[in-house]
């Protein structure tokens, strides 16, 4: 890692971030399951904030509420106000399509399409119309595997098969995926998990890079993850926002009992 | 976390300790004994599998080869111009008053005038040499002579079809005691034979006729092919996979891919698995009372065999669709998803592709079940229908009254001249060929479409 986690001093010293994402009161069942209850949480532009928490708590529930991702599940219901930029994107005017370009998503298990590297960029892009020209497609899909930092890796076999890379490479080739239609925020739900610890330091070191540009939110179910890229952390216990701040201080000196134990590993 | 490191490990059982690895346990060596027994178990299934296999092709092979070949007689005829052209102007009205018959005696003075010219010494005279021949000669005989006036008056020289005794004797099927008490010919003709077929005037050779030809009436084995069967079939099919392939595979993604998951889908689902095992001459009636008495459609007509067989295709079509749309790992569709493609752009884009090489297997299993259906056929005229007419064009290739491949193999399979159980193995060769290839289709097309991921 290039960069240790900030410092309070840190943070301060940096320019004032806006909020993002603003979650008022968010509920969401699913059937008569109530998984995730009376959230509240802002989130900034330009930062990494981590949601951590046990197992079934609602981590992935609260991330797949703000692409939307939850509308494709027929028992999942969801109440209260997520608003990114001021809109709420649960209004009836807002196409969840639209707001997925604007919010990528990057899944636990790298998904690339079974088609070539190139495709697998240039698939987004295309759909939304963003390049005129083949040349400007060429142009994106570079600049978005040189965003996943993966674009010398795979430069000489853009049209070999994304599915032939090795997992560290797929899932950075998914997050230049998710880029490639220039969102503003970035979702990742436990991205490291399903890889080794040399990608896993590889996709650590790029969530870090793009917090210049983007509001990133991860899930994460290792503590050490979080305080490494993190900014912000969340923590969720049984479907509650039990804690929320920042990730040095929520690591140093939690408020909450259920956080403190959560983190000396007495629950989960 | 904290309190497993507290409690003690367990150790194990004392006794295992210090036992040598060389000596199988007791509990070892049942179980490697289950394990090859059960291999044994399954070695067996798969040879008595391909035992059954293998008797049903030789027996198969064995009856229904014979059925491509057919004999043939080599026969110079006189067209004898007082008989067929008495004017002598070659007006074709005129001749073509001389109905078959009329033609019998040219050929029985041809077959007088074989034996004479190969040296054949018989006291037969000539329409009892003609019983060698097919009852179809004439008719080909003046075919050829209406179709080529300017022939009149020359001798030709016809390739005719033996009958088809003389084409059981050529195959071993017919023996010289079997004809004692055989009205249509007797042990003397096959003297006859055995020396044309010294003189080469008789052989035995490939008949493609039996691939290409019409139906023949009972009394005519000899003559009978599959070819315009064939073509019922091909019009069938076409009606099949029209219609079953695009419904079939719009419902199941429907189903699959947006419909919600409720009591009246899943009522839906359990019907089209219900609608599966339905025997096929189920189908068969439901065609009869709505396509042909209530929509007015015409009897026997491959159309209507077609939609029969589109209603009984459609459950497979839509239960291979479906589990094929269901195997496609879930983490594509969200990968669509979460860059911004709408449901229908993840499912075309990305689901369906995925999921194409299983479809389309599906649907050449269907076809190839549909292909070899005969029940529901039964019920709307297409068994029993003899099929001697190549239709006109395509309108008529679905709507003229025409029969089936199993169709036609069943029909011949019930007439009594053992001639004819030889041509119905002889059509199942055919009908397996077809299966065959439609598989081999199949196989090709999933190599071709299908990705890994
Ligand atoms: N598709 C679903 N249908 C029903 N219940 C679900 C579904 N997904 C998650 N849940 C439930 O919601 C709760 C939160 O799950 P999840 O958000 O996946 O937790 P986490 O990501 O924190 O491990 C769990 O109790 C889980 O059982
Ligand atoms: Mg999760």
């Amino acid at each position: 890692m290039n960069q240790m986690p900030m410092t309070s001093e840190n943070v301060t010293t940096m320019p004032t971030k806006n909020t993002k994402i603003t979650a008022r009161d968010v509920q969401v069942y699913y059937g008569d399951t109530h998984a995730i209850k009376d959230v509240d949480v802002d989130i900034e532009d330009r930062t990494v904030t981590a949601f951590i928490g046990p197992s079934g708590c609602g981590k992935s529930t609260f991330l797949r509420c703000l692409n939307r991702m939850n509308d494709t599940i027929d028992i999942c219901r969801v109440e209260g106000a997520i608003k990114i930029d001021n809109e709420d994107i649960y209004d009836k005017k807002v196409d969840p399509v639209q707001l997925r370009a604007k919010v990528g998503m990057v899944f636990q298990k790298p998904n690339p399409f079974p088609k070539s590297i190139y495709d697998n960029i240039a698939y987004g892009p295309r759909i939304h119309g963003l390049a005129k020209s083949k040349a400007d497609l060429d142009e994106i899909v570079e600049k978005s595997l040189r965003r996943g930092a993966i674009w010398d890796e795979v430069k000489d076999r853009l049209h070999a098969p994304g599915t032939g890379l090795s997992g560290g490479q797929q899932q950075r080739l998914c997050i230049a995926r998710a880029v490639a239609t220039e969102p503003e925020v970035l979702l990742m739900d436990e991205p490291c998990s399903a890889l080794d610890p040399i990608a896993t330091d590889q996709v650590e070191d790029l969530i870090d890079e793009l917090r210049s540009q983007y509001s990133v939110v991860i899930v994460t179910h290792s503590m050490q993850q979080a305080a490494r890229v993190s900014q912000k952390t969340a923590f969720f216990h049984l479907g509650n926002l039990v804690e929320y701040g920042e990730t040095d201080q929520i690591f140093t000196n939690p408020k909450d009992p259920r956080t403190e134990s959560y983190i000396s590993g007495r629950i989960g | 976390m904290t309190d497993v490191t507290n409690t003690p490990v367990p150790s194990g059982p004392e006794k295992s300790r210090g036992s040598s690895l060389y000596a199988l346990d007791k509990r070892t060596k049942r179980r490697n004994a289950a394990e090859a027994r059960f291999k044994a178990y399954g070695i067996a299934a798969v040879c008595v599998g391909l035992a059954f296999l293998v008797i049903l092709l030789v027996s198969i092979v064995r009856n229904g080869i014979p059925a491509f070949t057919q004999t043939f007689v080599e026969l110079p005829i006189y067209l004898n111009e007082e008989k067929l052209d008495p004017d002598g102007n070659r007006d074709p009205a005129a001749m073509s008053k001389v109905s078959t018959f009329g033609y019998n005696p040219l050929i029985e003075d041809a077959l007088v005038q074989l034996m004479a010219d190969n040296g054949i010494e018989t006291d037969m005279d000539g329409p009892t040499l003609r019983k060698m021949l097919s009852s179809s000669v004439p008719a080909q005989v003046r075919d050829y002579t209406l179709a080529n006036p300017d022939q009149v008056g020359e001798t030709v020289t016809f390739r005719v079809l033996a009958s088809s005794r003389v084409d059981g004797y050529m195959k071993g099927r017919v023996q010289r005691e079997d004809l004692e008490r055989d009205k249509n010919l007797d042990a003397a003709h096959l003297d006859i034979v055995d020396q044309l077929v010294d003189a080469g005037a008789v052989e035995r050779t490939f008949n493609w006729a039996f691939i290409t030809g019409a139906d023949a009436s009972e009394s005519r084995p000899e003559q009978a092919g599959i070819g315009v069967s064939m073509i019922g079939s091909f019009f069938m099919m076409i009606v099949v996979l029209v219609l079953a392939l695009p419904i079939g595979v719009a419902a199941s993604i429907y189903l699959e891919e947006f419909a919600a998951k409720n009591r009246f889908t899943d009522l839906i689902e359990v019907n089209i698995s219900n609608l599966a095992a339905v025997p096929s001459i189920v189908f068969g009636i439901l065609g009869l009372a709505v396509f042909i008495q209530f929509g007015g459609l015409p009897q026997s007509a491959p159309l209507v065999g077609g939609l029969v067989l589109t209603l009984m295709t459609l459950p497979t079509i839509i239960i291979s669709t479906r589990a094929s749309l269901k195997a496609v790992p879930p983490s594509i569709r969200d990968a669509a998803l979460g860059v911004g493609a709408s449901k229908t752009q993840a499912v075309f884009h990305h689901v369906l592709p995925l999921a194409m090489p299983g479809i389309l297997t599906g649907t050449i299993i269907g076809l190839a079940q549909a292909l070899g259906e005969t029940a529901p056929l039964l019920l709307i005229g297409m068994v029993g229908y003899i099929a001697t007419n190549y239709p006109e064009g395509i309108v008529d290739g679905f709507l003229a009254p025409n029969s089936a491949m199993p169709a036609q193999i069943y029909e011949w399979a019930k007439r009594a001249d053992p001639a004819y159980y030889e041509r119905a193995w002889g059509g199942i060769i055919v009908l397996l060929l077809f299966l065959m290839t439609m598989n081999i289709i199949a196989i090709i097309l999933r190599r071709r479409f299908e990705r890994r991921w």
